[in-house]
């Protein structure tokens, strides 16, 4: 196969990847991981005549829990440094769970979260779960900081509210009261699928009442979306099987799938009632544990 | 298991997993493929393919092609020979470049020789053709209809093959039945996907061709690119190198070669040229999808009587190994089970789509498939256990099926019962907790074709060893291929075996056509058997002579001498012994060169009906699999939990290497049940030609695996060996339907089993049931 | 990173790998990908290419360490890193444990997954040297393997790892 030619700069501060991106606009693009980028390039989708590669920026890699901020994640972080990461370990496994199912190890070496949130593709697996915990992204343009809620980042296939000279510098997930949060990635294989529907939860509750939640779909509407009337019809009750399943069928109706490939709207749609239900359950009697489909081989 | 079979206690290198004769080259690296070869002064080759399923060429322009620095030569039709070609004699159908028009997504146009790859990239980008788009024939179902448009002008109606054979009384046997089932079903078209792209390095020199490719046949290749180029087979030589697998799809020769050959000519310069992934799934001519139906009238016993088969194939642009392809989906099925009467109809039609070959059970897996989710049903309708009917089904050794195909060995019974017994069938059937399942089914294979692809009466295989002069090694040399199964290994082992020499000093030189004796190649599970016996009697002609300069040495009659594993001795004094490597070099010493040649080729076999060639075998393998699922059945998802094969294939020369075919049989097989299908938009253009949309199995996907043998012997076998690495494909999909059908309880018509299709029809069902309520 | 300008307007960079132990100063194009350095230009062919995209494995490559497939990663982006390629696997002509054990459990047939498989499995080995059967299939499941099924390839993972194996 065959890569275009492009110019390649690796520059040393963030701010000089902003000027870049404002001295070539729109033919720039950043270069985190590649894993997609590259695939991209090599089928000619996409073409670009600058790629700005941030591997000199270790500023923008690594995982700490800054007091009364929360988890801060790099966005030069690669989805194995989420799973193995002691901080994520014990305070969101969901997180570390939903990088784990992603792609192959290589490619999971190599992937940055940077990558997988500015890319938007509405069934990226990290979106989910870091929405349904309340992450918030932070972006550095030329004219300084800002942050935007990452429910707020995406605004359709492909597209973010970053502007050309922006880039995408943290993730941060608050501190916040939650009893449990969950991801479930629904592939057509246990390795190397793209989510036909994934579906995030975390839910905070008293007792046995249900006081808070949020749910986060992917790959079931043009971007990743909070399934807010099934937020709804959970908030304030009391949590029982009969419940979750309501809520199931409320996202189910609320999302907007289509059908390719790989599943049909349809089978998107009942999949999104299913996975709901089972995310909704284990955020509440597992806590912030990974769930996932994949049984032990070897049973 | 077991790695003993009660035959292999006498031998001394044969029925023994030594490692593999490559195997340290392939762990270290070492191992050069096409792809890993670099010849001074050398270029690199592209094809230009066609964006469209069905377009008039009105021009074609290289002019701004050939300007780009680092082009050395464009070439289009114009500059190639245009003699029709393909590896079925009976319809040669294609160009080296399409010459009026294009017949699918992928056919060939053009091809640039450039310095480097990335040149050749940029120069297709420059080449340009004008077309006028005709509309396409994608659907095979329609294919036939009056009005369609033709995709060869000069086949009418599209069809490419038509198949019309009736064995027995048909009649009688339905007149006479307890019960007639008819059932549909639908395979779908999927690909051999080696890992290795296919490659290929062309050189001429003098007047004379060199092809490095990665073949699983260098005489087939040498055949067809010599009668293209209108050149004695004497002055092409074809060199395998390691191949990274090859299934069916790396047996003919492609563009790589034909269109490499003509670049090389040009430029008088060596030229490699190469498959990406995606043009894989355009060339390699993957498995067929086939429309299946099938009745069969059964007594109250559940015996068949009678069996119909009326299939249609989906054959794609053109006719490659497609005709084989058709005659085996018919005349494999009543090998595993016992019925005199039947009919197969098979219409194989054109399409523009990519051409369909030959994949790992040729023709045969589809069929199998349907008729054992068919044979699930009729034992469902008479309410018999799905493995007491094939039990009571199973073909006996030294029968003759009712296409004539004569039957030495079978121990399918035996099969049947030990997969029952290893799986727990009788504790597991109809017990299983809600969502899971477990299926039976039968398959059998060819061991050996038993006849060439083109009329030729040169022997199937051949065989030299030469005993090195100082005896302490021996080479052999054959035309067989190893494209991974192992059969140098194999082959090598023989060799000793019969010479009485040592494994650990074999060598092997394998597929040239320059230095290594005809063989016809990897294909149609032949080599163990065919090339074996050449292998076999090359060894024992080196014995014969070894035996006789050491009866001289050790002046005693030659019939009281035998050698093994090296060494010589007495059969009635223990206390003579001599060393195999004393008496070859004295041999060599008095005598010359110590040289042991074999061929084989098979009895004359088959019928006399048109196409009774097709499917004929010295010997075939039977084997019998049980699978058991679990299913979610919110989801459809289905988790594959064990899988149990049990193989009567004669006698075992290498357990490990023979275990590995069923593993990688069962692997293809498992994908193709479940995740493996190609998928085409409305234009007729592949919509998932990657690794990443079409989903091989991983390790994570894969269940596991019991492998088990049944002690057999064939008499038309070297040894008494038949095949095993095609067999094990020919149940496993009709074994993990009925699984799933089990499992739900609920049937699925078409491959592959995806979890929206089990979800669907788990829905419906409940839909019907509620209703009903 | 220092770059050079060709007649052409083209630009090339001297970028610095340390392959199997030794250090190699290379000429790349910003478009060249790590695979084609390590088989074209260091002549280390046992890194294959069966995919070009990320799908396959057979490119798998040792890289600080971890795993990646060098089919998508660009040779500047490797510059200043340490590579492990199959060819670095064997010390002194001595085959590793994990070799040996792909030779004695038949876990080799067309080979051409194999570096990238024994590479996978040796960045495994080396984190975790008692994995379980589930975490050897997790380590291997971005190497693609279409002859064997895997079956005796996690047999000889185990084999390497000091773990009982059980027959066929």
């Amino acid at each position: 196969m065959y890569t275009p030619d492009f110019d390649y700069y690796a520059p040393q501060t963030v701010q000089e990847v902003c000027s870049l991106l404002t001295q070539f606009g729109s033919k720039a693009k950043i270069l985190s991981g590649g894993t997609d980028l590259m695939v991209k390039l090599k089928h000619g989708t996409i073409d670009y005549e600058v790629l700005i590669s941030l591997k000199e920026l270790n500023e923008l890699k690594g995982i700490t829990y800054q007091e009364g901020k929360g988890v801060v994640v790099g966005a030069r972080t690669t989805h194995n440094d989420l799973v193995n990461s002691d901080i994520l370990n014990e305070k969101y496994l969901s997180i570390s769970e939903a990088a784990h199912h992603m792609a192959g190890n290589q490619i999971r070496n190599i992937g940055t979260i940077g990558g997988n949130i500015v890319n938007a593709v509405p069934s990226a697996d990290l979106p989910p779960i870091f929405i349904a915990l309340g992450a918030i992204v932070t972006i550095l343009g030329p004219e300084g900081e800002r942050t935007v809620p990452l429910e707020d980042f995406f605004t359709g296939p492909g597209k973010t509210v970053l502007a050309q000279n922006e880039i995408v510098t943290y993730i941060t997930i608050p501190d916040q009261p939650t009893t449990g949060s969950n991801y479930i990635k629904f592939g057509l294989r246990r390795s190397g699928a793209l989510a036909v529907v994934g579906v995030a939860s975390s839910v905070t509750m008293e007792g046995n009442i249900i006081k808070d939640a949020r749910i986060a779909l992917g790959a079931v509407a043009p971007v990743p979306m909070r399934a807010k009337n099934a937020e709804a019809a959970l908030i304030g009750k009391e949590y029982t099987d009969e419940l979750l399943e309501q809520a199931g069928v409320a996202a189910s109706q609320e999302c907007s799938p289509i059908s390719d490939i790989r599943g049909s709207a349809e089978y998107r749609r009942d999949m999104v009632r299913v996975f709901t239900k089972r995310s909704l359950k284990a955020s509440i009697t597992k806590g912030h544990s990974g769930e996932h489909l994949e049984t032990e081989h070897g049973k | 298991m077991s790695e003993n079979t009660i035959h292999n206690n006498d031998y001394a290198v044969i029925g023994k997993s030594v490692p593999r004769i490559d195997g340290r080259e392939k762990v270290t690296g070492a191992a050069k493929y096409t792809g890993d070869l670099k010849f001074p002064n050398m270029l690199y080759g592209k094809i230009l393919t066609s964006p469209h399923a069905h377009a008039r060429i009105l021009s074609i322009d290289t002019s701004e092609a050939e300007k780009l620095a680092g082009v050395k030569a464009v070439i289009t039709h114009k500059d190639v020979p245009s003699l029709k070609y393909g590896i079925s004699p009976a319809r040669w159908d294609e160009n080296i470049f399409c010459i009026d028009k294009v017949r699918f997504v992928g056919d060939k146009v053009a091809a640039v020789a450039c310095i480097d790859e990335e040149t050749c990239y940029k120069a297709l980008k420059l080449i340009k053709v004008e077309y006028e788009v005709l509309p396409a024939v994608l659907d095979p179902l329609t294919a036939m209809d009056e009005g369609q448009p033709l995709v060869h002008e000069e086949y009418e109606r599209n069809i490419n093959t038509e198949i019309h054979q009736e064995f027995g009384d048909m009649e009688n046997a339905f007149k006479n039945a307890h019960h007639i089932r008819k059932d549909r079903f639908v395979g779908q078209r999927t690909y051999q996907s080696p890992i290795e792209p296919h490659s290929a390095i062309s050189m001429w020199q003098d007047g004379k061709l060199t092809i490095y490719s990665s073949t699983q046949s260098p005489h087939y290749f040498q055949y067809y690119i010599a009668r293209e180029f209108g050149m004695k087979m004497g002055d092409v030589r074809i060199l395998k190198t390691y191949v990274g697998g090859g299934f069916g799809g790396k047996l003919e020769p492609t563009g790589l070669e034909f269109a490499g050959a003509v670049l090389a000519k040009n430029t008088g310069r060596p030229v490699k040229m190469f498959y990406d992934r995606a043009e894989m799934f355009a060339h390699n001519r993957g498995r067929h999808a086939q429309y299946m139906e099938i009745t069969s009238a059964v007594d109250k016993d559940g015996k068949i009587l009678g069996c119909h088969t009326n299939f249609i194939m989906d054959g794609g642009a053109y006719t490659s190994l497609g005709i084989a392809s058709a005659y085996y989906a018919g005349a494999l099925l009543p090998l595993t089970y016992e019925f005199d009467n039947y009919k197969f109809d098979m219409f194989r039609v054109y399409t523009n789509l990519p051409a369909c070959g030959a994949q790992r059970g040729h023709g045969a897996p589809q069929p199998k498939y349907a008729f054992e989710c068919h044979l699930d049903e009729i034992a469902r309708d008479l309410n018999i256990d799905p493995l007491e009917i094939r039990i009571r089904n199973a073909r006996r050794p030294n029968t003759v099926t009712p296409n004539d195909f004569g039957i030495n060995s079978c121990e399918i019974k035996s099969c049947l019962e030990r997969a029952g017994a290893m799986s727990g069938w009788a504790e597991k059937k109809g017990k299983l907790p809600k969502g899971r399942g477990i299926g039976v089914a039968t398959g059998s294979f060819v061991s050996g074709a038993g006849y060439p692809i083109y009329r030729t009466n040169l022997p199937h295989a051949s065989a030299m060893i030469k005993v090195h002069e100082d005896g302490t090694a021996a080479t052999l040399y054959t035309g067989a291929v190893d494209i991974g199964q192992g059969s140098d290994t194999v082959l090598s082992q023989m060799a000793a075996e019969a010479m009485g020499f040592v494994y650990e000093q074999m060598k092997i030189v394998a597929a040239d056509t320059e230095t290594t004796p005809h063989d016809f190649g990897a294909y149609a599970s032949r080599q163990t058997l065919m090339s074996g016996a050449a292998v076999k009697q090359a060894g024992e002609e080196v014995k014969r002579q070894l035996l006789d300069m050491a009866a001289s040495m050790l002046q005693r009659p030659v019939y009281d001498l035998d050698v093994k594993a090296g060494e010589i001795f007495s059969i009635s004094d223990s206390s003579v012994s001599l060393s195999f490597s004393d008496a070859a070099r004295e041999f060599f010493v008095r005598r010359g060169p110590l040289v042991g040649k074999g061929s084989y080729t098979p009895p004359k076999l088959g019928g006399k009906f048109k196409g009774a060639a097709v499917g004929t075998s010295p010997a075939y393998s039977f084997c019998a699999q049980v699978s058991e699922v679990q299913i979610d059945e919110e989801t459809g998802v289905i988790d594959v939990l064990d899988v149990w094969d049990v193989h009567d294939c004669g006698m075992v020369i290498n357990p490990g290497l023979l275990h590995g075919q069923v593993h990688g049989a069962l692997f293809m097989g498992l994908g193709e049940s479940i995740w493996e299908q190609v998928l085409f938009d409305d234009k007729g253009k592949i919509v998932n030609a990657n690794l990443a949309e079409y989903r091989l199995p991983t390790a994570l996907d894969m269940p596991k695996v019991h492998s088990g043998l049944i002690d057999s012997y064939e008499p038309a076998g070297p040894w008494g060996v038949k095949e095993v690495g095609e067999g094990s494909t020919n149940p496993t999909m009709g074994c993990f339907a009925n699984a799933i059908y089990d499992a739900m309880g609920v049937r699925i018509n078409s491959l592959p089993l995806t979890y929206e299709k089990v979800w669907r029809a788990l829905k419906e069902k409940r839909e019907k049931e509620q209703a009903q309520k | 990173m220092q770059a050079i300008v060709d007649k052409e307007g083209i630009k090339r960079y001297l970028i610095s790998l340390t392959v199997n132990g030794d250090t190699y100063t290379v000429v790349v194009k910003a478009n060249t990908m790590l695979v084609n350095v390590l088989r074209e230009e260091l002549n280390l062919t046992g890194t294959k290419k069966g995919c070009e995209t990320g799908d396959c494995g057979s490119c798998t490559v040792i890289m600080d360490g971890k795993p990646v497939n060098s089919c998508i990663i660009l040779a500047l982006e490797a510059d200043g890193k340490e590579i492990t390629t199959i060819e670095g696997v064997a010390q002194n002509g001595v085959l590793d444990k994990l070799q040996e054990s792909f030779l004695n459990q038949t876990a080799v047939q067309c080979g051409y997954c194999t570096p990238g498989m024994i590479l996978s499995a040796k960045a495994l080995l080396t984190r975790n040297p008692n994995p379980t059967e589930h975490e050897i299939r997790e380590a291997i499941a971005g190497n693609l393997c279409r002859c064997t099924g895997y079956v005796n390839i996690v047999k000889a993972i185990k084999e390497a790892a000091g773990q009982p194996v059980d027959e066929h």
